[in-house]
């Protein structure tokens, strides 16, 4: 389970509908406890997604519409901040414009990195017309096969 | 003084929960041997099947990316940190 402050759900409705039509991306900052996860903060990462970036070969046909990537950089800064203050990066969101909060299979293949369990968040917030629509958690499950709903409090 | 390698949240399941080991200074191959050594578990979260690390799997030193240095022969000093840091990325 994850809760999020009101702040923090705000900021990343807030991020994901500056950014439209662009995909946003960013991570959660709180504390695990247990298997539950309590975001108080976010850090909003830039989108720096670039064909270089591609995981495949047809990658260059698509655009910050559909893609997005954080800069390792980006997440050290963030890391380092959270440490700092005694919290953690218990997860990531990033934002499906005009699109259902659901995860991609390319969001799966991108996810492989963090590794599975419950200790990692993946939120989609789905952004129509501008404006923040539904929002919905997501684990990697600990083969990296497939997400799992999670409940988003 | 040591080298601290900093373990992101959703691995540190599998280095007995911790989110920093201290390890004294080597190079970069050598420290993530003996931190893999230590976490048996982290070794297929970090390495593929031919033993290299895997493509989405970040590994800076202070401010650095290894890819950008001498790989796993870049030297560590003392004092310095080692981050673990996961690619993130995808799209709809």
């Amino acid at each position: 389970m994850i809760t999020l402050s009101d702040t923090a759900r705000a900021a990343i409705e807030q991020h994901a509908a500056q950014s439209y039509p662009h995909e946003c991306v960013g991570l959660l900052v709180g504390r695990l406890v247990g298997g539950a996860k309590h975001v108080t903060e976010i850090y909003r990462a830039p989108n720096t997604w670039s064909a270089e970036v591609g995981l495949t070969d047809a990658e260059h046909e698509h655009s910050l519409r559909d893609r997005f990537y954080l800069d390792p950089r980006d997440y050290i800064k963030a890391d380092r901040a959270a440490r700092a203050q005694g919290l953690d990066i218990v997860g990531c969101y990033h934002s499906h414009p005009d699109h259902p909060a659901i995860p991609s299979e390319r969001d799966r293949v991108g996810a492989q990195g963090v590794g599975g369990g419950t200790s990692f968040s993946f939120l989609i917030q789905s952004v129509r017309d501008g404006q923040a629509a539904e929002l919905t958690s997501w684990l990697l499950s600990e083969d990296g096969a497939r997400f799992i709903a999670e409940e988003c409090i | 003084m040591a080298v601290t390698i900093s373990i992101p949240t959703a691995l540190r399941q599998y280095a007995g929960g911790n989110g920093s080991v201290a390890l004294e200074s080597g190079t970069v191959g050598q420290l993530l041997g003996q931190l893999v050594e230590q976490h048996p578990a982290l070794g297929k979260q970090l390495y593929g099947e031919s033993g290299q690390l895997r493509s989405f799997v970040n590994i800076y030193v202070g401010d650095e990316d290894i890819r950008y240095l001498q790989g796993p022969d870049t030297d560590v000093p003392d004092g310095e940190t080692i981050s673990i840091i996961p690619a993130i990325a995808g799209g709809n």
